[in-house]
């Protein structure tokens, strides 16, 4: 029984890392942005590469959609999840640049070398890259 | 011959060295720390040479592979929760392999996941199945020797070298602290693993090792795991001179790829992509050659790969099973970059379980005669006996105050 109880308690614990869906506070709220730049800028990494020749229309198509898909995540968990106070208006502006980096994301999955060099300069932007 | 053999062995374990583990926390650590902790590898890479070792003699004398040697030793009661914590990081460490296996694949060929999941595993029976142990060990490490694109790569984005060796000194992240023994607790259960052990020690008596075979042993730990460490070295010198310049936390296969891409361009991206598939397609034989092992050696059934499939059936009916069990995991959509995660931190927890009873017998002098641990085998086994037991008692709760190395 006591065994049992433990077990129960280490499942809760081993839980709730793999949770997302809690109150967004502003650790949260920096560790999402830090994420979603960290996105904009592997996209325009690999617009660079597709502006170079540098890699093959499987692996742009495949690795952009799956950025853009994490990207999209963002937006619709930070546009949803309920906010400590006085966060509200900054969580939901990082929902929309969320969905602006998706959006940019799903273009470069064309791997067309004319429009990679704009949207490396537009996820470059969005996501602060160094 | 021997020397032609030895080479022959060195590669394949160079090459087979890397798993998924590996690739993602070697460039994840590098990525969040530079080249913070890249003394943690080394301290990784000697532990499991001197547990390969070690456990490769005892195969050799004995005759006994890991879990003949738990049965045997730690009793009924201990032996089983060996085996059940075994198994289970077994599991999700194949799960997450396979998933590794049809991400690759998807990034090399654009096909759709789920069916390249189906792919993944037909072709992992087959192989198995079909392919000989020697030529399983030779085709995977080769192949994943592509990998050694990394160190290319490594160069190639010119490094702050001063760094890098500084990174070799062993010391404390100070900013933060728990992040960083999260990254290194991981990587050293990715260095350590416990499925390599088992494989080592039972592909020794698949290869019908004897006393006379020592010295491949010894060459084999030594130099073939020396040199996968420095694999582990440039993976995560890759990390730090690329991903953390750029702000970018690798969360995909496809992020580690790009390390090569990036400086070397389409060529670097095909070889990253083709020795990323060999490393994980070899790791998801050895997994579940392992956890076949474990299973048969415990319950004292025939089995080996040297043995036709019906000459072991219920060594054969565990491996198969254990692939379907994979698949189940795999295909519920399970991202196998964070079951790889979560996997290498439980492995850590059945660290000690797992290199307690290979310390023990091979200090038996009953089963190894005058093969027995020396001075220097006790010393190094003793105090990485030690550290394990450290680093097993910290791994959950670091999991959870870093929320899986997130913040």
């Amino acid at each position: 029984m006591k065994g049992g109880r433990h077990l129960a308690l280490l499942s809760i614990a081993l839980l709730i890392p793999a949770c997302n869906g809690g109150t967004v506070d502003q650790h949260a709220l920096d560790n999402d942005s830090e994420s979603i730049d960290s996105l904009a800028c592997e996209g325009a990494l690999l617009a660079h590469q597709v502006v170079d020749g540098a890699t093959t229309e499987p692996f742009t198509r495949v690795h952009a959609g799956e950025l853009a898909t994490r990207a999209s995540n963002f937006e619709d968990a930070l546009s949803q999840r309920p906010t400590t106070p006085g966060i509200e208006s900054a969580v939901r502006k990082e929902a929309e640049k969320a969905g602006r980096v998706a959006e940019l994301l799903h273009q470069l999955e064309a791997n067309d070398a004319d429009s990679a060099a704009e949207l490396k300069a537009r996820l470059e932007q969005e996501g602060d890259c160094a | 011959m021997k020397i032609f053999q030895i080479a022959l062995g060195i590669l394949a374990a160079i090459g087979g060295f890397v798993d998924i583990g590996d690739l993602v926390f070697n460039v994840s650590a590098g990525a969040t720390f530079g080249y913070e902790l890249l003394w943690v590898v080394v301290v990784g890479v000697v532990g499991i040479i001197v547990y390969s070792e070690m456990c490769g003699r005892v195969a050799a004398i004995s005759e006994k592979a890991v879990f003949d040697a738990v049965r045997e030793r730690v009793g009924f009661s201990a032996g089983l929760t060996t085996l059940i914590a075994a198994q289970i990081v077994n599991l999700m460490t194949l799960a997450a392999e396979v998933g590794g296996l049809a991400i690759c694949l998807r990034l090399l060929s654009g096909l759709p996941y789920r069916w390249l999941i189906l792919v993944a595993i037909i072709a992992i029976a087959l192989v198995v199945w079909t392919v000989s142990f020697d030529w399983i060990e030779r085709i995977f490490g080769y192949g994943g020797l592509c990998l050694l694109v990394f160190a290319v790569a490594a160069v190639k984005l010119h490094p702050d070298w001063g760094a890098v060796a500084h990174g070799f000194v062993p010391h404390i992240n100070t900013n933060d602290p728990v992040l960083y023994l999260y990254f290194a607790v991981g990587l050293l259960g990715a260095a350590m693993t416990p499925y390599e052990v088992y494989f080592y020690s039972s592909g020794a008596i698949e290869e019908g090792w004897t006393a006379k075979d020592l010295t491949i042993n010894r060459a084999n730990a030594m130099i073939g795991y020396g040199l996968g460490g420095v694999l582990s070295f440039t993976l995560m010198i890759t990390g730090g001179a690329l991903f953390l310049a750029e702000g970018i936390e690798p969360e995909t296969l496809g992020t580690i790829a790009m390390g090569a891409q990036v400086p070397l361009g389409t060529a670097g991206l095909i070889l990253a992509l083709v020795g990323i598939l060999f490393a994980v397609g070899g790791a998801s034989i050895d997994t579940l050659f392992a956890g076949a092992y474990n299973l048969a050696q415990f319950m004292g059934w025939e089995w080996g790969r040297y043995r036709s499939n019906a000459g072991a059936p219920r060594f054969t009916l565990t491996w198969l099973v254990l692939l379907v069990l994979a698949l189940g995991i795999v295909m519920t959509g399970v991202d196998p970059v964070m079951l790889t995660e979560y996997a290498v931190i439980f492995s850590v927890v059945a660290l000690p379980l797992t290199y307690l009873p290979i310390l023990l017998v091979a200090n038996d002098k009953a089963y190894m005669g005058t093969h027995a641990n020396g001075r220097l085998a006790n010393v190094l086994g003793i105090a990485y006996f030690v550290i394990i037991l450290a680093v097993s008692l910290a791994a959950i709760p670091l999991m959870i105050l870093t929320n899986v190395g997130q913040s």
